[in-house]
């Protein structure tokens, strides 16, 4: 009967596999423990007891998902912010490169080249600033017990904010990519490339990181508010 | 002792429990249970999610152990964070109680400096 109750406790948080685990784990630890102190009465009897006065499991599954959804809203911001200082330092590596061994853009790519670059620097700042303004919406204040409408509004409007940041450092790893075609396009293929593709390499599993952690997040807040619906 | 009421101070009343040392939830339970004479019989299935949101707010670390009933346990304690939250709670609650303790005895509230 513990092991059923607890299983569909943990059920309902099937959306976080680790979080279903440890409460599974935690609430049939905690309904063993009240069975085994509660001497008064037969062990089923208890059993049911126990469980009664742990309340209905759903509503507590919403309760561990609101807390569990404001601690991973926190790593998102920040892990965002993170990404976007890597993305930057991926950048001013290969452009050092390109000075230190002064190679030159083609004469012929050059026009395309600028315009790209000024693309590329606006929808960088574009996510610096997108990023940075998520952050700053979850960063501060406790996570609330209810799922709230004012809650649910704060979680909307980091969850804009950060598609708005991914949409940016997209737009800027495509713009990068295209300026290191443009960069590597008529040379012979050498080991002077690997600081160019390898930072190219990082910016775009930066991106997709960013991408794939916000997909998450989104998964994560939709299926807590439909459990608090 | 009005259920609402509890509701509205349980992060102070399990960082108190947890201030006499680590814990496990079904502990901290008791702990309540006993510190407050009875009174305080928290709804055992709320404290969890409160021990959780603690901990995601760096107030509370935890750590699984096995309990000699050879079942994994997971353990709660104060961080040096949880310890000075529950410090400016306590000091919030004690000039909140003083001022109603004022109010409803029709003594002037005592000033304080915060």
């Amino acid at each position: 009967m513990i092991s059923a109750y607890a299983e569909s406790l943990a059920a309902s948080l099937s959306f976080d596999r680790s979080l279903a685990r440890r409460v599974r784990q935690e609430i049939e630890d905690h309904l063993q423990e009240v069975v085994a102190a509660d001497a008064t009465s037969d062990p089923l009897d208890a059993q049911r007891r126990a469980i009664a006065n742990f309340g209905d499991p759903r509503v507590i599954a919403a309760q561990f998902a609101i807390a569990s959804l404001g601690g991973q809203t926190r790593k998102v911001g920040a892990t965002i912010v993170l990404v976007i200082a890597g993305v930057f330092l991926a950048m001013a590596t290969r452009l050092t490169w390109y000075d230190l061994t002064q190679w030159a853009v083609c004469e012929a790519t050059r026009p395309l080249g600028e315009t790209l670059g000024l693309i590329d620097r606006a929808a960088f700042c574009f996510a610096v600033l997108s990023g940075c303004a998520g952050w700053a919406c979850v960063g501060r204040g406790r996570t609330p017990i209810a799922f709230d409408p004012s809650y649910h509004r704060r979680l909307r409007r980091f969850l804009l904010l950060c598609t708005l940041a991914a949409g940016g450092l997209v737009a800027s790893v495509v713009c990068d990519a295209l300026l290191t075609v443009l960069r590597l396009s008529g040379w012979e293929f050498s080991v002077a490339f690997l600081v160019p593709l390898l930072s190219m390499a990082l910016e775009i599993a930066c991106a997709s990181l960013v991408v794939i952690h916000i997909r998450d997040i989104a998964r994560r807040t939709a299926s807590t508010a439909a459990l608090t619906g | 002792m009005e259920g609402e009421m509890l509701k509205g101070h349980l992060d102070m009343i399990v960082l108190a429990a947890l201030a006499a040392g680590p814990a496990h939830g079904y502990a901290v339970i008791e702990e309540v249970k006993r510190r407050s004479g009875q009174r305080f019989d928290l709804p055992e299935g709320t404290v969890y999610p409160v021990l959780h949101r603690l901990e995601q707010a760096g107030l509370l670390v935890s750590r699984w152990v096995t309990a000699e009933s050879g079942r994994r346990r997971r353990i709660y304690a104060l961080t040096k964070r949880g310890g000075s939250e529950l410090a400016g709670q306590r000091e919030v609650w004690e000039q909140f109680s003083a001022a109603i303790d004022g109010l409803l005895g029709g003594a002037r509230p005592r000033r304080t400096s915060a």
